[in-house]
C-alpha cells in the first residue's frame, strides 16, 4: 500500500522523518520497500509516500489509521483516529432486518456470508471536484481522483481501511436492500460494463428488482453513482472473507474493496466510517442526512479474551520479560491487559485484530513490539546426535563423484519436459516412457509434464551446446524422475543417473591421434561399469538390446540381477539428426536407486596374495556371431579354467577376412593362475590351458591361433 | 727406422686419431685401427721377433707402454663422447614446456549443488540430519499440516504448479518437516535441501525450479533465542565473522512467530551496493517457532514440545559466492558455464 507521509502523520504523534519511520516500521512487521517522492499534477504539492508491503495475515495495516496505530505501538508513541461525529448518524437502528427510515430498509439474508450491513442515505448531494487536500492525498495514495461522491468513499477506505458503496437511490427499485446469496446462472452487468454470471455460492447486494452489486467485490453498473446523482445510499458493510475469495477468485475481479474483505475488515469499524464519510460529503457535496443510519448486524463485536503465561511466552522466546513488561507492550497495540493473581496476563484482543487468536499469536505481537533485535542469541543445548548422512546419502554422492571422476560435468534441468521430447528420441506412441505425470497448470506446453526420463533434457543440453560451437560435451546428471503408479496418488519417484558424452575427450590434445579423442560406445560403458564398480555392486551384466534412441547395433541393456535398470548407447543417426549433433554422441541412463538399494558401504579387504601368478594369452579364431559374444568365451573359459584360474580377460579383438577367412574374428584372452598356497608348475598351468582351449574348442568350435 | 722410433710414431698418430673422433662410432673405428687384433699398434708385436734379443725388452715395454696409454687416452675419450652424445640426446628431447598440457577431464560440480553441499556440511556439523521428501507432494503435506488455511490470502504468495487438486509440486521444502515428524517422536533435528517449484515467469532473477534448504528442530526447550542463534553460526560460515543476521516480522502459516532471514551485506558492509539493491541486507529466507498447530497436527505435546523451523534460497547463496547474475545459467546445461567451477 502507498502511505503519504503527510497523511500518515495526521493520526501519528512522534517527531520521526520518513526514513527513519521507515527503518523502524520494517523491523516493527510492516515492511516499507521504498519511500518515492510524489508531486501533485499542478506541481504545487509534493509529499514522500512510503510503499509498503503487507503480510496477508495484517489485514489491519491497509489503512492509514491503522498503520498509526501499529506505528505508535512500536516507536512508543502515540496516535489518534480523525474527528468523526458520530452524531450524523442519529440513533442507529439495529436488527437482523432493520427498517430505519420509510426509504431505507435492510435484511441480511444470508447472515455468515455479511453479519453486518450499515447503510445511511443522504439527500441534496452535489456533484464536483474533490478539493484539493483530498485529490491530492488519493493521488499520492495511487487511487485517482474522480468526483467528490467517489472520492470520499475511497478516502475513507484508504483512512480507516472499510470500503464504501455508494448507490445512486434513484436507480434503486426502492430503498429495500437484500443481502443475499446468487442463485445459480443469474446475472449482474458490473461497474466495468461487463456481464457477469454469478453461483449459488456468491453474495449478492440486491433491491427488490434484481442484484445492484457483488458483495465486496464489484457494485453494479445499473446504481452507478453519476454527475446526475442527488440522493445515494451509501454502504458500509462487512463480509465473509472466504466467501468474498471464492468469488473473486472465481469471476478473477480484484478490487481494493475485495482485497481488504479477504484480509477481514474490523467488524465493530462499519458506523464510524459511515459517520466519517457522511461527514465528508457534507463538506465536500453538501446535501441532508436522511437518518437514522441503518445497522442491520448479527455480528458479535465485543474483544476476544485470551490468556497469556508469561513464563510461556518467555520460554518459546528465549526471553526473560516481565508479566509487566508484556503488558504494556500488549496495551501499545491496543489489546487491554490485566494480569491476574496468578501471574497470567487476560488480554482483550480487538476486532480489528482477528490474526490474534492464540496464546503464540500474543508470544508474537510481545516479540514484535520488544523487537526481534532484542532477543538473545543463543545455542540450542542438547546435542543429542552427530549429523551425518545416511548411506543411501554418501552412495548419491559416490555416484556423482564417480561420474565427475569419469570427466563428465554436473548439470541440473528442468523436471518439466513434453511429450515432443519424446518424440524427438524416437520413442513410438505406446512407449512405456509415455506414461508421465501431466501438470494440470503448466507453465508452457514445453514443460508440460513431469519427466520419466533424464535423458530427454541432456539431449536438450547437447542440442544447446551444438548450437554454442561446444566441441566437447560431457554431461552428467543425477535427478528424480516421477512415474505415476495406478491407484497411488503420488508418483513413483526414483534417483536416475544419466550421462552424455560427444566430442574429444582431452581439452588440450594437440599431437594425439584423432581415434584416441573421441569417446566410443566402450567409453561410455566404461563410465557405467566405474559407477557400478564404486558402489560396490556385484551382479551387473549387459546385454544387447534395443532402444529406440540408439543405434541398434550399439546398444546394451544394464541388468542388475535379471532386471532391466538402464540402458547404455550411442545414438541413432535420426535422433543424432533430430538434435542437429555433428558428432557421434553416446548416452547412458539408469535409475540410480536401484545400484543404491544393494550398494554395499565398505568393501572387504581381500589377503593380498603371498605367491606370484602365473599368467597365459590365448589367442582363439570364432564364427563372429551374435553368440559368441567377449562374455561367452569368458564364461567358457571360466567353466574349464579349475580352481586356480582367478582372472580372464579380453585384451584384443579383430576381424580381418584376408587373414582369418571370411566371419571369423579372433579373440585374445588373458589368463590369470594363482594358488593361495604356493607356486603354481607351468606343467600344472599348461594342463589348465589345455583343457580350457579343448573345451572352447568343443563348445564354441574356437580354433587355437598359432 | 727404429721400431721404437715407428711405435712412437704411430702413437703420435693414434693420439691424434683418437682425440680427433668426434662420436662414439669414430672413436671405435680408431680403436680397432689401432688396438684392434689386426691393429697397426697390435702389429708391432710381429716386428719385435726380427729385433735383436737385446733389443727387445725394450722396445717390447715400450710397445706395451704405448698400448696402455692410448688404451687409457681412449677410455677418457670415450667418456667425454658418451657425455656429448647424452647431451645432444637430452637436448634433441628437449620440449616446448609453454605448449599446454594434457588435461584430465575430470567433470566439474554444478555450483549450486555445491554451494548446497557446503551449506549441508555446516548443518552437519551442528547435528543436523539430511532428510528428504516427495518432490510431487500431496495438498495435505503441503498445505493443511503447514497450517494453510484453505481460503487464505496467504495461498496466493505459493503460486503453485498442480497435477490435480489434491497433487502439486511442492513449492517449499517444509512439506518435508511433516514427512519426518510423522514417523519420529521429538527430538526432531533435520534439515532438507531440494528441489522446488513456484509457477514464476523465468527471467534474469526468477525460475520456476529452485532449490531451497529447510531446517527443523523440536525438542524440549528450543527457542526463537536458539533460531537466532543457529542461523549467525550458519551466516558466519558461510560468509565469514563480518556477516551477521537481521531478523525482522514477517508472515507464514507454520510459523508464530515468524521471521524474514536476512544477512548483512559483505560485499559492502551494510553501507548499500548494487547487490543488496541498496539495503545493507539480503533477503535470503523465513523462519519461526514452529506453530502448535503443525505440531499438534503431527501429535506432538505442544506443552511440553517446541521448535524452530527456517527455510533458505539456495541460488542466491550460489549466485553470490561465484558473482552470478542470470539464474537460468544453473539450468542452461552449457558446458562453457558448467567448466567455470
Ligand atoms: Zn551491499
Amino acid at each position: 500500500m502507498r502511505v503519504p507521509y503527510s497523511w500518515l502523520m495526521e493520526y501519528l504523534q512522534a517527531d520521526i522523518g520518513p526514513a527513519e519511520l521507515a527503518r523502524e516500521l520494517t523491523m516493527g512487521g510492516l515492511e516499507v520497500e521504498e519511500i518515492q517522492d510524489w508531486t501533485s499534477e499542478d506541481g504545487k504539492a509534493t509529499d514522500q509516500v512510503l510503499v509498503t508491503s503487507v503480510t496477508s495475515n495484517r489485514g489491519d495495516l491497509l489503512s492509514m489509521v491503522g498503520v498509526a496505530r501499529h506505528a505508535a505501538a512500536v516507536l512508543g508513541a502515540s496516535w489518534q483516529m480523525p474527528q468523526i461525529d458520530m452524531g450524523l448518524l442519529g440513533e442507529p437502528v439495529r436488527g437482523q432486518t432493520v427498517a430505519a427510515t420509510e426509504q431505507v430498509r435492510i435484511e441480511l439474508a444470508n447472515p455468515s456470508g455479511c453479519p453486518r450491513y450499515c447503510g445511511l442515505m443522504m439527500d441534496g448531494v452535489q456533484v464536483a471536484d474533490s478539493p484539493d487536500w483530498m485529490a491530492h492525498r488519493l493521488d499520492a495514495a495511487g487511487m485517482r481522483p474522480i468526483a467528490n461522491l467517489v472520492d470520499c468513499t475511497n478516502y475513507v477506505m484508504l483512512e480507516l481501511g472499510q470500503p464504501l458503496h455508494g448507490f445512486d437511490y434513484s436507480l434503486l427499485q426502492d430503498g429495500h436492500i437484500i443481502v443475499r446469496s446468487a442463485t445459480d446462472g443469474e446475472q449482474i452487468l458490473t461497474l466495468d460494463q461487463q456481464w457477469r454470471t454469478m453461483t449459488e455460492s456468491d453474495l449478492l447486494i440486491a433491491d427488490s428488482a434484481g442484484p445492484v452489486a457483488i458483495a465486496g467485490v464489484m457494485g453494479g453498473a445499473d446504481t452507478e453513482m453519476s454527475w446526475r446523482t442527488t440522493k445515494i445510499l451509501l454502504e458500509s458493510a462487512h463480509f465473509d472473507p472466504t466467501s468474498i475469495r471464492k468469488t473473486r477468485l472465481r469471476l478473477g475481479l480484484a478490487s481494493e474493496a475485495s482485497h481488504r474483505f479477504e484480509r477481514v475488515v474490523d467488524p465493530d469499524g462499519t458506523l464510524r466510517a459511515l459517520a466519517r464519510v457522511a461527514g465528508l460529503l457534507q463538506e465536500t457535496a453538501g446535501g441532508s442526512i436522511i437518518g437514522p443510519a441503518a445497522d442491520a448486524c448479527v455480528a458479535d463485536v465485543s474483544p476476544r479474551t485470551i490468556v497469556l503465561r508469561a513464563e510461556h511466552c518467555n520460554r518459546v522466546l528465549g526471553t526473560a520479560l516481565s508479566a509487566a513488561q508484556m503488558q504494556q507492550y500488549l496495551e501499545a497495540l491496543g489489546f487491554e491487559t490485566q494480569i491476574e493473581a496468578d501471574g497470567r496476563l487476560q488480554v482483550a484482543v480487538p476486532t480489528y485484530r482477528p490474526d490474534v487468536e492464540r496464546e503464540i499469536d500474543l508470544v508474537e505481537e510481545v516479540a514484535i513490539v520488544h523487537g526481534y533485535q532484542k532477543i538473545p542469541t543463543t545455542v540450542p543445548g542438547r546435542l543429542i546426535q552427530s549429523g551425518r548422512l545416511t548411506p543411501a546419502q554418501k552412495f548419491e554422492r559416490r555416484a556423482r563423484a564417480t561420474l565427475r571422476a569419469a570427466g563428465l560435468n554436473e548439470t541440473i534441468s528442468y523436471s518439466m519436459v513434453s511429450q515432443r521430447d519424446l518424440d524427438r528420441m524416437g520413442y513410438t506412441a505406446d512407449a512405456p516412457e509415455r506414461d508421465m505425470l501431466a501438470l494440470a497448470n503448466p507453465g508452457s506446453d514445453e514443460q508440460s509434464h513431469m519427466r520419466s526420463r533424464l535423458l530427454p533434457s541432456l539431449l536438450q543440453a547437447a542440442e544447446h551446446n551444438q548450437h554454442q560451437r561446444v566441441e566437447s560435451v560431457r554431461l552428467y546428471e543425477i535427478a528424480r524422475v516421477f512415474m505415476p503408479v495406478a491407484n497411488d496418488k503420488l508418483p513413483c519417484e526414483r534417483l536416475h543417473a544419466a550421462g552424455l558424452m560427444m566430442g574429444p575427450y582431452w581439452s588440450s590434445s594437440w599431437n594425439l591421434p584423432d581415434e584416441s579423442r573421441e569417446p566410443d560406445f566402450y567409453t561410455v560403458k566404461g563410465t557405467v561399469e566405474q559407477l557400478v564398480g564404486t558402489l560396490g555392486v556385484d551382479d551387473v551384466s549387459y546385454r544387447s538390446s534395443d532402444h529406440p534412441t540408439m543405434h541398434p547395433g550399439q546398444c546394451a541393456e544394464i541388468l542388475l540381477g535379471d532386471r532391466s535398470i538402464g540402458i547404455i548407447g550411442k545414438l541413432s543417426s535420426t535422433v543424432q539428426a533430430e538434435y542437429d549433433l555433428d558428432r557421434p554422441a553416446y548416452a547412458f541412463e539408469l535409475d540410480l536407486d536401484a545400484l543404491i538399494e544393494c550398494a554395499g558401504l565398505y568393501s572387504e579387504y581381500q589377503r593380498l596374495p603371498r605367491f606370484p601368478a602365473a599368467l597365459r594369452d590365448l589367442a582363439v579364431v570364432v564364427d563372429d556371431t551374435t553368440e559368441n559374444t567377449a562374455e561367452a568365451l569368458q564364461q567358457t573359459v571360466e567353466e574349464a579354467g579349475g580352481e586356480y584360474l582367478a582372472e580372464v580377460t579380453v585384451f584384443d579383438v579383430y576381424a580381418d577376412a584376408e587373414r582369418l577367412g571370411e566371419g571369423m574374428k579372433s579373440v585374445a584372452l588373458s589368463l590369470t593362475f594363482r594358488r593361495s598356497e604356493g607356486t603354481l608348475t607351468d606343467e600344472q598351468v599348461d594342463q589348465q590351458v589345455s583343457a580350457i582351449v579343448a573345451h572352447l574348442e568343443e563348445k564354441l568350435g574356437a580354433q587355437l591361433r598359432a | 727406422m727404429e721400431l721404437t722410433e715407428t711405435i712412437e710414431q704411430i702413437q703420435q698418430e693414434a693420439r691424434a686419431a683418437v682425440l680427433g673422433a668426434a662420436d662414439l662410432g669414430a672413436l671405435e673405428e680408431v680403436r680397432v685401427k689401432y688396438l684392434g687384433r689386426n691393429g697397426t699398434l697390435r702389429q708391432q708385436y710381429k716386428q719385435l721377433g726380427t729385433l735383436a734379443q737385446e733389443d727387445r725388452p725394450l722396445a717390447g715395454q715400450a710397445l706395451n707402454k704405448a698400448i696402455s696409454t692410448l688404451e687409457r687416452l681412449m677410455e677418457g675419450r670415450k667418456s667425454a663422447l658418451a657425455e656429448q652424445a647424452e647431451q645432444q640426446k637430452l637436448q634433441a628431447e628437449a620440449l616446448d614446456v609453454t605448449l599446454p598440457g594434457r588435461v584430465p577431464a575430470i567433470g566439474h560440480q554444478h555450483p549450486l549443488l555445491a554451494t548446497m553441499e557446503e551449506m549441508i556440511e555446516i548443518f552437519l556439523g551442528l547435528g543436523f540430519m539430511v532428510a528428504e521428501g516427495p518432490e510431487v507432494e500431496d495438498y495435505h503435506h503441503s498445505f493443511e499440516a503447514l497450517n494453510y488455511p484453505e481460503y487464505h490470502p496467504a495461498m496466493d504468495e505459493q503460486d503453485t504448479f498442480y497435477v490435480s487438486d489434491q497433487v502439486l509440486l511442492r513449492s517449499q521444502t517444509s512439506t518435508v518437516q511433516i514427512r519426518v515428524m510423522e514417523q519420529q517422536e521429538p527430538p526432531v533435528r533435520i534439515i532438507a535441501p531440494g528441489r522446488c517449484y513456484r509457477r514464476d515467469t523465468v527471467d534474469a532473477t526468477h525460475c520456476h525450479t529452485f532449490y531451497q534448504l529447510e531446517g527443523l528442530l523440536v525438542d524440549k526447550g528450543i527457542t526463537f533465542a536458539d533460531l537466532k542463534g543457529t542461523l549467525e553460526i550458519f551466516a558466519r560460515q558461510v560468509f565469514g565473522d563480518r556477516c551477521h543476521v537481521r531478523f525482522r516480522p514477517d508472515f507464514f502459516p507454520f510459523t508464530e512467530p515468524s521471521a524474514e532471514i536476512a544477512l548483512s551485506c559483505t560485499l559492502c558492509d551494510g553501507s548499500g551496493c548494487r547487490v543488496c539493491s541498496g539495503t545493507g541486507y539480503l533477503e535470503v529466507g523465513g523462519s519461526g517457532q514452529v506453530d502448535p498447530n503443525v505440531l499438534a497436527g503431527v501429535g506432538y505435546d505442544t506443552e511440553k514440545y517446541t521448535g524452530y523451523a527456517f527455510g533458505v534460497g539456495i541460488e542466491r547463496f550460489a549466485m553470490l559466492r561465484h558473482g552470478i547474475d542470470d539464474i537460468r545459467l544453473f539450468y542452461s546445461g552449457d558446458m562453457r558455464f558448467l567448466e567455470q567451477f
